[in-house]
């Protein structure tokens, strides 16, 4: 998976599963492949925009698009925490709730 | 052990290692160690609801201080009855959840994707993955659930976009729970 295909990715699968459908009932419904389904799920291509709306709608979802402003703090705490192993993330959150608790 | 109440997720982990329980860990503490940016007292877990674990699960909670939780304690009927059952232990609360939405069949659905993470002191417990974690809260679609989603699919590009763990170890990706094909390194 690139990184770039992972939102759609996720999105394809998690409406298609949710929906109940197979890879091949999707495909019927959106006109597309089921090869072609199964790469976007796979992250190995992403589908346009447009597309992906397509998809989402053919698993009874809508995909409400609206911009927001990016909230860069919290993206970068994202990252840092993804630089440590899971024991240090865990250490980190329990330092954290003692401290509040001490508040 | 911590004072009843007070939570320890190492005790409640440790306590059911002890006792062979197969389970998935779940919820917020399972999105920490994700990476998730949140402070959760409370451990949940998916156990594999046969009639063995189950007896080891309460065999575990018998340790952790839950009464009338020991081994033949009745915890299948329970779990076939309500969708969480929550117990006060001594290494604070833990919920045990045999399905939930955007994961209808419990521990066998989440099991595929999820891996075992190392918490220091010989604990490696099974935590879903990324992507199941993202599904339940998904599913669930609260407000607070969605805000999680949003924080959820951010680790997933960044677990992609990044080198995985496990030392030496062939690692597989949280996001995905597939295999990962970069080498693996993680700063400790």
């Amino acid at each position: 998976m690139r990184p770039e295909t992972v939102k759609s990715a996720a999105l394809i699968r998690e409406a298609r599963l949710r929906a109940g459908l197979s890879q091949e009932l999707l495909a019927e419904r959106t006109g597309k492949s089921r090869p072609q389904i199964a790469r976007w799920e796979a992250g190995a291509v992403a589908p346009s925009l447009d597309t992906l709306l397509d998809v989402v709608r053919a698993c009874g979802f809508d995909l409400p698009l609206e911009l927001q402003p990016l909230v860069a703090r919290r993206a970068d705490r994202l990252a840092e925490l993804q630089q440590l192993s899971p024991e240090r993330r865990l250490e980190r959150m329990l330092a954290r709730a003692q401290a509040a608790g001490q508040r | 052990m911590a004072a009843r109440g007070s939570f320890d997720p190492r005790a409640a982990l440790a306590a059911l290692e002890r006792n062979y329980v197969d389970y998935v860990v779940i919820g917020g503490l399972a999105r920490v160690l994700r990476g998730a940016d949140e402070v959760t007292d409370g451990l949940d877990i998916c156990p594999l609801c046969s009639a063995v674990n189950l007896d080891r699960l309460g065999a575990a909670l018998g340790e952790l201080g839950v009464r009338g939780r020991g081994r033949g304690s009745g915890l299948d009927a329970k779990l076939a009855d309500q969708p969480v059952v929550g117990v006060t232990t001594e290494a604070g609360a833990l919920n045990l959840i045999a399905s939930s939405t955007g994961a209808a069949n419990g521990f066998v659905d989440l099991r595929r994707g999820a891996s075992k993470e190392d918490l220091g002191g010989g604990l490696r417990p099974l935590v879903a993955s990324t992507g199941d974690l993202a599904r339940m809260a998904a599913a669930l679609g609260r407000d607070r659930d969605l805000a999680r989603l949003r924080e959820l699919r951010r680790i997933m590009e960044l677990e992609v976009g990044r080198e995985p763990i496990v030392g030496g170890a062939p690692a597989s990706s949280p996001a995905t729970g597939r295999r990962a094909t970069r080498s693996p390194r993680i700063s400790r």
